[in-house]
């Protein structure tokens, strides 16, 4: 009983902890910027020959991606993109992942939404693939 | 009691939990640089319904800062050059979309102020100086065109009737998030130069707002991350680097702080000095000669985006086979042709035009006459020449043009291009009309007789700086057929056009005879012993 | 035939690493000029300026040499012998008659070689030396009032240095075919190697 009350109260700290930090974040759109540019668009263009343009969706079309986290028809997650995990593997050839190591996966994820928000083809500043 | 302390632990360690988490957070930790967050100025906590309102607010604080940019080109439009020649975007032609006189409405969005709409803008007020357009840190500030230079707050239609709707901006948000100037700022003028993105300058566009190293080695985000202001270096809103006064050759030292200098902060030298090849020492003995500029932007227009190298209006105006005006487009969806404007050629990783260049510009003004006999018309012109002591070798794009002229005046036509009237030559496609309601509103006269004449206009290149790596080696200009092929005046070694063909003609012929000889006498020496024998 | 010790290891030396660092520096220097291309420009600059360097010191020791030696004086010209000598290379030797310059330690060379070698020494090493190096130092020599009112160009610099490059390729194409011409086609070229040049018997044959 106690022991369940203990690890209540631990769950609700670590999740309270968590959620405000989240909350607290305000992403920058200008580093988002740099790690949709020099992150995913340098893997697509190499591996696909072909990049996504921020202005080739909508925002509504954005936010569904970010949401359903499928990434290659549903092959990986969005987020593994935006992890420490796969910034660590690309690190030694991409400046980048190398600048950003350190930065919590959250933040990068929030910064490149807010990027690609304002750079939506209904976004404020609509913005190609340069 | 076990349990008691535990818990009391636990709950301490709740209390210190946000405060732990907000200090292990690299975001919440960072050293906030300026000393004022704009969110907690009362003038700023309130709805702003226009641009001249938001500056009042700032101008509560910033006292001096109208006075500072009422001196500016940047607000003046004008600029009066060592020559006397009034220079300018309110008074130059150029050879892109020509001038934004009586087509303020939408040019002057790019103007920093509000309401340029025609001659009664009141260049006084301290009111209608945009603040916000350069200190903007959130990248959603918007000028739509037409406007001039007025912001949106309300959702409105524009123009009226078109079904296009413009989106408002949170001008609260935006004042309360101001910042130091940025690329994002800066660019979203200089990149569009020209009605368009890169059009106009082919080493400034929106590539440049988060370039790599490759593109330029101090913009590169990951790294030096240098805003403009990095180098155009300004003090009371005085932006120093104006292409009206370019410093072609900078002899000084490396700018130390605390020395008080009078000489262009822009420079190249400004910071990396005289002599800054450290491992190839002979490298720095080019820089009496060669603008630092020549060997390290190997090319322009590389970050993707197309310049445009040429434009001929004399096309302008057809249809197409539905009877609207043509727009012919490129296999990458750019337009090469529009009526409105007639052909472009567009040129991307452009390798540039080499000339001596030793800071002086002349330009052909609205009232200077004209030699059709004598294209291209030179709207402006690089002086300099190798023996003058004060040029070196600079890189340039030049744009090469066909625009309307007055065939009986023989002087550049002043057009009105965009606006919802009759005479506007993007809505009827009429130059006489364009053409007389231009040259009306300028004072020049007008003859009624249109024609169009080559131009040509000459644009610095000294952006896009690429990594030493990627400048030019010593082959793409020591050798015949190089880079430099045209620029005369210098000994260029490997050159063969600077060979003193005499000196080779001879020297060659001396060596084959001489080789002739002693074969000739050895192949008698060979034929006697045979015979001796 | 016997056989003299003429040429000492010093003076060997001092002409083999000239004659490749001559030769190097004729192929990469017309390379510079953009007469062809082989190494690429700026390989062969770099290569040129140190090759340069490097004869420029073996030219003190050499100069050294001559001097504490007393050899310098195996390039002093004479007239004697001259016309047979000269007689020798257009007839006699296609005749088979006897070379009539005859070596010995004091007098190495015959008076056509003093005279040539004289030249070279005289006039195209300097030549090419101080074109060179002005050619190299162009920038800190224009900064001079003295070049300035010379109206010194770096094209004028580099016509003198390709004139005098042009003069020692005839002089290298020469010297090449009449080290030919000894008593055997390698004879010169053996003695210059190893030092010890076979001559007729009858001269006195002088040993170590």
């Amino acid at each position: 009983m106690k022991g369940k009350f203990t690890l209540g109260v631990l769950t609700l700290m670590l999740s309270a902890g968590a959620m405000s930090a989240a909350q607290a974040y305000d992403g920058d759109w200008k580093r988002g910027r740099i790690y949709y540019r020099q992150v995913c668009t340098v893997c697509h263009t190499t591996e696909l020959k072909k990049a996504i343009g921020p202005n080739e969706r909508t925002q509504a079309e954005w936010a569904a991606f970010f949401k359903n986290d499928k990434h290659g028809k549903g092959k990986d997650t969005v987020k593994h993109f935006f992890s420490k995990q796969y910034r660590d593997s690309i690190k030694a050839t991409n400046a980048a992942a190398a600048k950003f190591a350190a930065v919590p996966d959250n933040e990068l994820l929030e910064d490149v939404k807010a990027f690609l928000n304002r750079s939506a083809k209904d976004g404020d500043a609509p913005a190609g693939c340069s | 009691m076990r349990t008691g302390i535990f818990m009391a632990a636990l709950m301490a360690a709740m209390l210190l939990a946000p405060a732990v988490d907000a200090a292990s957070d690299p975001g919440s930790a960072k050293l906030l640089k300026s000393t004022a967050d704009h969110s907690q100025f009362k003038a700023l906590q309130q709805e702003f319904n226009s641009g001249p309102e938001v500056t009042k607010a700032c101008l509560s604080c910033h006292t001096e800062a109208s006075k500072q940019l009422h001196k500016t080109e940047h607000w003046k439009w004008e600029y009066r050059n060592a020559q006397g020649q009034l220079l300018g975007k309110k008074t130059l032609i150029n050879n892109f979309c020509t001038t934004p006189v009586t087509n303020e409405a939408a040019c002057n969005i790019c103007h920093i102020g509000y309401g340029w709409k025609d001659d009664s803008f009141d260049f006084t007020s301290e009111v209608n100086v945009d603040c916000l357009v350069c200190h903007d840190s959130t990248g959603n500030y918007r000028k739509p065109a037409g406007l001039a230079g007025n912001v949106v707050t309300k959702e409105m239609e524009f123009p009226p009737g078109s079904g296009n709707i413009i989106k408002p901006i949170n001008l609260k948000k935006i004042a309360q998030a101001v910042g130091k100037t940025s690329r994002d700022n800066c660019g979203a003028c200089h990149f569009y130069g020209g009605g368009g993105d890169g059009v106009k300058h082919g080493d400034m566009d929106s590539s440049l707002a988060s370039p790599d190293k490759a593109l330029d080695v101090h913009m590169d985000a990951l790294g030096n991350d240098f805003a403009c202001s990095t180098c155009h270096m300004t003090q009371g809103h005085q932006v120093p680097g104006s292409r009206y006064a370019p410093t072609a050759q900078d002899k000084g030292e490396a700018h130390l702080r605390g020395k008080a200098y009078k000489t262009n902060p822009t420079t190249c030298q400004a910071c990396h000095g005289q002599a800054p090849h450290k491992k190839i020492a002979k490298l720095n003995d080019h820089t009496d000669k060669v603008a630092c500029q020549t060997c390290h932007i190997p090319k322009f227009a590389r970050g993707g985006i197309a310049t445009k190298m040429s434009w001929d209006w004399s096309t302008a105006g057809k249809m197409g086979p539905d009877g609207k005006p043509l727009t012919i487009k490129d296999a990458k969806g750019h337009p090469i042709y529009t009526a409105i404007k007639g052909d472009f050629v567009l040129g991307e990783n452009v390798v540039p035009e080499y000339l001596w260049f030793n800071g002086t510009v002349t330009y052909t003004l609205r009232s200077d006459k004209i030699d059709k006999g004598k294209e291209p018309v030179r709207i402006n012109h690089f002086e300099g020449s190798a023996g003058d002591g004060k040029s070196l070798i600079w890189p340039v794009k030049i744009m090469r043009g066909k625009q309307a002229f007055d065939s009986v005046n023989k002087t550049l036509i002043v057009a009105h291009l965009a606006g919802n009237d009759d005479t506007a030559y993007w809505t009827n496609f009429n130059w006489e009309k364009a053409a007389a309601v231009g040259m009306a509103a300028v004072g020049e006269p007008f003859s009624g007789k249109v024609d169009f004449v080559k131009t040509e206009s000459t644009w610095p290149i000294t952006h896009m700086v690429a990594p030493a790596k990627d400048a030019l080696r010593c082959h793409d200009c020591h050798a015949s057929g190089g880079r430099l092929e045209k620029v005369r005046g210098v000994y260029i070694p490997g050159r063969a056009s600077d060979h003193a063909g005499w000196l080779d003609t001879t020297g060659w012929a001396i060596a084959a005879l001489t080789l002739l000889g002693v074969l000739g006498h050895g192949l008698a020496r060979v034929l006697a012993s045979r015979r001796n024998k | 035939m016997a056989r003299i010790y003429i040429f000492k290891r010093f003076e060997r030396f001092w002409h083999w690493s000239q004659a490749a660092l001559i030769m190097f520096m004729l192929a990469t220097g017309f390379e510079i000029h953009g007469s062809y291309a082989l190494l690429g420009w700026q390989k062969a600059a770099d290569l040129h300026t140190t090759a340069a360097w490097t004869l420029i010191g073996l030219w003190l020791f050499a100069i050294f040499w001559h001097f504490t030696t007393g050899e310098w004086r195996q390039y002093i010209p004479t007239g004697k012998n001259i016309l047979a000598v000269m007689n020798y290379y257009s007839v006699g030797i296609f005749t088979g008659a006897p070379h009539p310059f005859r070596v010995t330690q004091l007098s190495k060379h015959n008076p056509l070689q003093r005279l040539a070698y004289l030249l070279v020494k005289l006039f195209i090493n300097p030549l090419i030396w101080a074109s060179g190096l002005a050619y190299l130092y162009y920038n800190e020599l224009a900064a001079t009032k003295w070049a300035a009112s010379a109206g010194l160009s770096l094209g004028s610099i580099a016509l003198v240095h390709t004139a005098a490059a042009f003069m020692m390729l005839a002089f290298l194409i020469g010297h090449l075919y009449l080290s030919t011409t000894g008593h055997t086609p390698l004879a010169h070229i053996k003695a210059m190697i190893t030092g010890w040049e076979d001559v007729e018997s009858d001269a006195a044959a002088v040993t170590k």
